[in-house]
């Protein structure tokens, strides 16, 4: 675990410098790679201006596997909810509260956008580093012995790489990692993830949404020998469709988890896509600019 | 009489539909009152005026910021503009573009009043918001 903190320290050391450089105003960032900082359950490289007040809310339903009999899952108990507040104090900084139903999570995290592609391919890419830390709050039952409220305690983190190749299409690559100070029997607390998302515009104000996540098995992360360990958490493939308007956006999508915050997903998902475990969801979010 | 009563309701619909294109202003909308324009604006140069590299960028702006009010093709007939009290105007009329020059635009779309919204804060780039009037200038019919 140490050294992957020292590698994504390593690489915010090495990248500072570069966005340390003067601008050349003739080459100025892209604009609108993305027209949020959401993409389905990712992140983009994109922070609002300054003074920025983001408002989300996410909604996911149950698997739509059981087909009418619940309206494809829309019927169903035990949908997801998300309450998402996020500032934008200073240029490309951005911070945020969100408050999840599943395992009562709290999150708070923070984004920054080291890089942005610009116009004249001078820096060819933007580049993004995302990290959070989540409180589960349900009662302390449900830690088991010996509880710590450390216990509750889950971080996430993240590099985001992307490029917009047109006025079209936006692409991203990302590299996690995950860390549960405490986890069920049988699961690791360290993940490794890569994926990879983008949006291909269909018309001023909507967009195609792809995403897909996909947790790595590392042996040198593993805590448990193979017949004790959990099967490894299911990647996430999710597809949305993305309604801007003058300070809305709106995403309507089918993804593969459940989960609200990333470091869930990458840890915990069982939902596999190839058996059609697949669920509606949609994300609502207001900007406002003071 | 049951094929009278459904040809009424037929023709009741389409008229209802005619209607909804031909009426603008909406019924109970006031024309704008005169702008009042500072004099920055007025004597505004538009760096920007004939410059085509920026029309793309202006469709797309006008399409997320202005449309739902001023309509697709500027006649102040977009799907919220019958909410507002006052008619937001038609810009393919060519008696309103030779009315303002390109800086008093400038102003009316991006400084507003009263039920016109400030984009100030919203497009803060000024390319965008040149290229904004760009498009509502090609309007004109």
């Amino acid at each position: 675990m140490n050294r992957l903190f020292c590698i994504f320290l390593v690489l915010n050391i090495l990248i500072l410098p570069v966005r340390a450089q003067d601008e050349d105003p003739g080459d100025r960032p892209v604009r609108a790679p993305f027209e949020s900082g959401i993409i389905i359950d990712n992140q983009t490289t994109v922070v609002p201006m300054a003074r920025t007040l983001e408002y989300n809310i996410q909604h996911k339903f149950s698997p739509m596997d059981n087909g009418l009999s619940d309206l494809f899952g829309i019927y169903s108990p035990g949908a997801n909810m998300r309450m998402h507040f996020s500032y934008v104090p200073l240029k490309n900084l951005q911070v945020g509260y969100g408050l999840s139903l599943h395992k009562m999570f709290s999150d708070f995290s923070a984004k920054y956008t080291l890089l942005e592609q610009t116009r004249n391919d001078r820096i060819p890419v933007a580049v993004g580093l995302y990290g959070n830390m989540a409180i589960d709050g349900r009662h302390k039952d449900a830690f088991g012995q010996g509880y710590d409220f450390l216990n509750r305690l889950a971080y996430f983190s993240q590099v985001i790489v992307g490029r917009k190749f047109s006025d079209r299409i936006s692409v991203q690559a990302n590299g996690s990692f995950t860390h549960y100070n405490a986890t069920p029997e049988g699961y690791d607390r360290d993940r490794v993830s890569v994926g990879v998302n983008g949006r291909i515009n269909l018309t001023f104000q909507s967009s195609i949404l792809l995403q897909y996540d996909r947790p790595l098995f590392i042996e040198g992360l593993t805590e448990y020998r193979e017949e004790d360990r959990q099967e490894l958490s299911r990647p996430n493939l999710g597809i949305g469709w993305e309604i801007r308007t003058s300070s809305h956006v709106f995403h309507i999508n089918i993804t593969s988890t459940k989960g609200m915050i990333p470091q869930e997903n990458a840890m915990f998902n069982t939902y596999d896509f190839t058996d059609g475990e697949l669920m509606f969801g949609f994300s609502m979010i207001r900007l406002w600019n003071f | 009489m049951k094929r009278n009563a459904f040809f009424l309701m037929i023709m009741a619909l389409a008229t209802m539909g005619l209607l909804a294109f031909v009426a603008t202003p909406q019924q109970g909308q006031k024309a704008g009152e005169p702008w009042d324009i500072p004099e920055e604006y007025k004597n505004m140069d538009n760096p920007y005026a004939d410059d085509a590299s920026l029309d793309r960028l202006g469709r797309g702006n006008y399409a997320r910021h202005c449309r739902s009010c001023h309509g697709r093709n500027g006649e102040g007939d977009g799907p919220m503009a019958a909410q507002l009290n006052t008619f937001p105007g038609d810009f393919t009329d060519s008696e309103w573009q030779k009315k303002y020059n390109d800086g008093e635009i400038y102003y009316m779309s991006i400084i507003g009043r009263d039920e016109m919204p400030n984009f100030e804060s919203t497009i803060p780039d000024k390319e965008e918001r040149w290229a904004i009037v760009n498009h509502i200038r090609s309007l004109e019919k």
